[in-house]
């Protein structure tokens, strides 16, 4: 896992992606909790998972294999993805 | 809610070695589990569009195997439980005479399918897969190899579609080929030497009758409370759990729990990789389209208004003024009543026992009008509103659009549903917090329900007499209710300690409610009705009847008094409402519409307010105790009284500045 000064260019954390982009999960940063790290990983969010963002407000809203799921930021902006 | 379920009495845990030979459907929340259930069945479990619409396990004798019970569990978000709804299904593996799960899993969303069975697979028990929802798939391009995929598991796989009946005969005939799956994956090398050593110390000292113990191993270094519970009955435990605690109490960034999770979702990852394959799919649907602008930060506003305008059409002014009026003043009022009054009168030559049945206070002229003319149309519209709304699959999306609201009284959107559904029925809506979290916002989430959430009786008799009065006069109400809630809601965030766990759900897909459906819900939610309220508005008739003879009643109502006509600036046969709420609020509210003639805008605005914010109705304390314990109920209640009166005693003095 990486913490969330993760600063790699090609990786941004999924609150900064624009709406319509397909994107691979990287890595979840710390300020994620465990329990709730169980629970992405059982919604199928996990590392080389490819979600797209449907939309940022008032919440990450993503399609994960043809399922939609809501993130409150504070879970979605310790995602880290890249360009799928 | 689940009142509408006929495969009850829901699961108690029976005495082992007298359970009957089990089977149990097991799958994630909202993929369809209750449907196959009924279709497996023919009993009844109530089924709606939005996760955790089941929270207790049902059980049903199949139509396949007349020997056997069919379980209809709870959904799993994932295993270890966590929940209280994961807690029933993990209770029910352990407990029942487990011979088959049928995995009932996602087509369109076969990793998520395939990380649960990583963990099913492990528990040595035969099973089959009903890969359901395969029309939906279908839509968006998702073909499963359902042939390959049951190779590499070991077990058959079916395509279903439960909803329409589609591959329910071929899931029931491969339940004859069921087997125990091959496992999906070989955990870490560190990981697989707790695993081995625990489960070799539980096949010596605690094994269990019909669950392997691989698969208990790796539940219990997830840290899953059910299988830590039920291995502390056994006799020999001991070595057991100090070897969990030493496999748990390994240091790292990652949590044991967590690196299992990730270990399961990569394997599921790689198996639904090799056996699916993505064609061409509709990009835009209408149901698409309204699923994004349900949830849409500008859009999904005028959405919910909309939504609620034209529920309080239905209800409160087709329900509560159209189908009132035609069941009270002219049928009831004008034909029924003066009828049966006459042959009472008539027949009856003892005058108080005339009374008791026809008189003011009377069984048939208070009690069972109240209930069948006044309350019944009202619920009947509110419960095919309420089932329209929630087979839509807008409930989940109504959590999105409240999560920053709810964020404010420590919550999150997550308990929208629960408060939802309290719309409809308070008591069973207090049940339906087991899909929150925490201890904390299932406390938070049931005191605001028993302290502002009206049920729906309760809530057509309100729009029906500020509806009758103005708009305006709504509201003043539903403004006042909400400003309760959120400053009750935010004080409860501060005094209760804990924090607030960020919300991620799944939105399922927006869907044309099937008129079946619909009409099956409403019907056995009427029932409900039927049986639990008349009861208890005859048994409330009787006391008012019993207080009024007594000479009782007017003494209540003087000394209510200064609380109801000086604070709340009621007239004074409105103590008799209150005396009425006790029992159940609609009933109060009903005492309160009677009055209606009497009452004056701000008058109708403050009384309703009060009735509102008064005592939960006895069903719904019962469910509270039972949930949150009797000295939490009571604290709830001892909170619950002062605050109706003076919220209602606020607002008559602050309203007749205005008006």
């Amino acid at each position: 896992m990486n913490t969330d000064t993760n600063s790699a260019h090609e990786r941004i954390r999924l609150t900064g992606t624009p709406l319509g982009r397909s994107v691979r999960i990287v890595d979840f940063g710390d300020g994620i909790e465990p329990l709730q790290h169980e629970q992405l990983h059982a919604y199928g969010l996990s590392a080389a998972s490819g979600v797209r963002v449907l939309q940022q407000q008032p919440m990450t809203v993503v399609l994960c294999e043809h399922v939609e799921l809501a993130l409150e930021h504070a879970v979605a902006r310790h995602i880290w993805v890249e360009p799928a | 809610m689940n009142h509408a379920a006929a495969a009850q009495p829901p699961f108690a845990p029976p005495a082992e070695g007298i359970a009957a030979r089990t089977l149990a459907l097991v799958g994630h929340p909202n993929v369809g589990k209750s449907v196959l259930f009924h279709r497996l069945t023919g009993a009844y479990v109530n089924v709606s569009n939005y996760p955790g619409t089941t929270v207790e396990v049902a059980r049903a004798v199949p139509r396949f195997d007349r020997a056997a019970a069919l379980l209809d569990t709870p959904g799993v978000l994932a295993l270890p439980s966590r929940s209280d709804d994961e807690r029933a299904t993990v209770r029910a593996l352990l407990h029942e005479d487990m011979r088959l799960i049928i995995q009932v899993g996602d087509a369109k969303n076969l990793r998520r399918t395939l990380n649960l069975t990583a963990l099913l697979a492990e528990l040595g028990v035969p099973m089959v897969m009903a890969l359901n929802m395969s029309d939906e798939a279908q839509a968006r391009g998702v073909a499963v190899d359902t042939r390959a995929l049951g190779e590499a598991l070991g077990v058959p796989v079916v395509a279903t579609v439960a909803t329409g009946g589609d591959g329910i005969a071929p899931l029931t005939a491969a339940l004859d080929q069921a087997a125990v799956p091959a496992p999906l994956l070989r955990y870490d090398a560190s990981l697989e030497r707790e695993i081995e050593r625990i489960a070799a110390l539980i096949a010596t000292h605690a094994p269990h009758p019909q669950l392997a113990a691989r698969g208990l191993a790796i539940l219990l270094i997830g840290r899953d409370p059910e299988v830590d519970a039920w291995l502390a009955t056994r006799p020999g435990a001991e070595p057991v759990r100090a070897a969990v605690a030493a496999a748990t109490a390994a240091t790292g960034r990652e949590s044991v729990p967590a690196r299992l999770a990730r270990e399961r979702s990569g394997a599921a990852e790689a198996l639904a990789r090799t056996v699916t394959a993505q064609g061409g799919a509709r990009d835009r649907t209408l149901a698409m389209l309204l699923g994004r602008v349900a949830v849409h930060p500008l859009w999904g506003w005028p959405m919910l208004l909309g939504v609620l305008y034209a529920v309080y059409l239905f209800v409160g002014d087709f329900g509560a003024s159209v189908l009132v009026g035609l069941l009270e003043e002219d049928f009831f009022g004008t034909v029924l009543n003066p009828a049966i009054t006459d042959l009472v009168q008539r027949t009856i030559g003892i005058p108080w026992l005339a009374d008791l049945i026809v008189g003011e206070y009377g069984l048939w002229t208070m009690g069972m009008t109240y209930a069948l003319a006044l309350i019944l149309p009202i619920v009947t519209t509110f419960f095919l509103a309420f089932g329209v709304l929630e087979d839509s699959g807008y409930f989940s999306r109504l959590s999105v659009i409240a999560n920053r609201l709810f964020a404010a009284i420590g919550l999150n959107g997550r308990a929208v549903l629960p408060m939802v559904l309290g719309l409809g029925c308070v008591t069973m809506a207090t049940l339906t917090t087991r899909i929150l979290h925490t201890p904390r916002e299932r406390l938070i989430t049931t005191y605001l329900m028993a302290l502002a959430i009206p049920c729906s009786a309760q809530l057509g008799v309100v729009l029906g007499l500020l509806g009758g009065i103005s708009f305006g006069a709504t509201l003043i109400w539903v403004a006042s209710i909400v400003l309760v809630l959120l400053f009750t809601g935010w004080l409860a965030s501060k005094v209760i300690g804990g924090r607030r766990v960020p919300l991620v759900t799944e939105l399922p897909p927006m869907r044309m409610p099937v008129l079946g459906n619909v009409l099956k819900k409403t019907g056995g939610r009427l029932k409900w009705y039927l049986i639990e309220v008349i009861p208890l508005f005859l048994v409330g008739t009787l006391m008012m009847f019993a207080l009024d003879r007594s000479g009782a009643l007017p003494w209540i109502i003087e000394a209510g008094e200064p609380l109801v006509t000086g604070w709340l600036g009621l007239p004074p046969a409105a103590s008799a409402a209150f005396v009425m709420g006790f029992l159940r609020r609609d009933f109060g509210a009903s005492g309160l519409f009677a009055l209606q003639n009497e009452l004056s805008m701000v008058q109708a605005v403050v009384g309703m307010v009060t009735i509102t914010l008064f005592v939960p109705c006895i069903a719904s304390l019962m469910m509270i105790v039972k949930e949150q314990g009797l000295r939490t109920a009571a604290l709830m209640l001892a909170m619950i009284i002062p605050t109706a009166f003076l919220v209602g005693g606020v607002l008559n003095h602050g309203l007749r500045l205005f008006f």
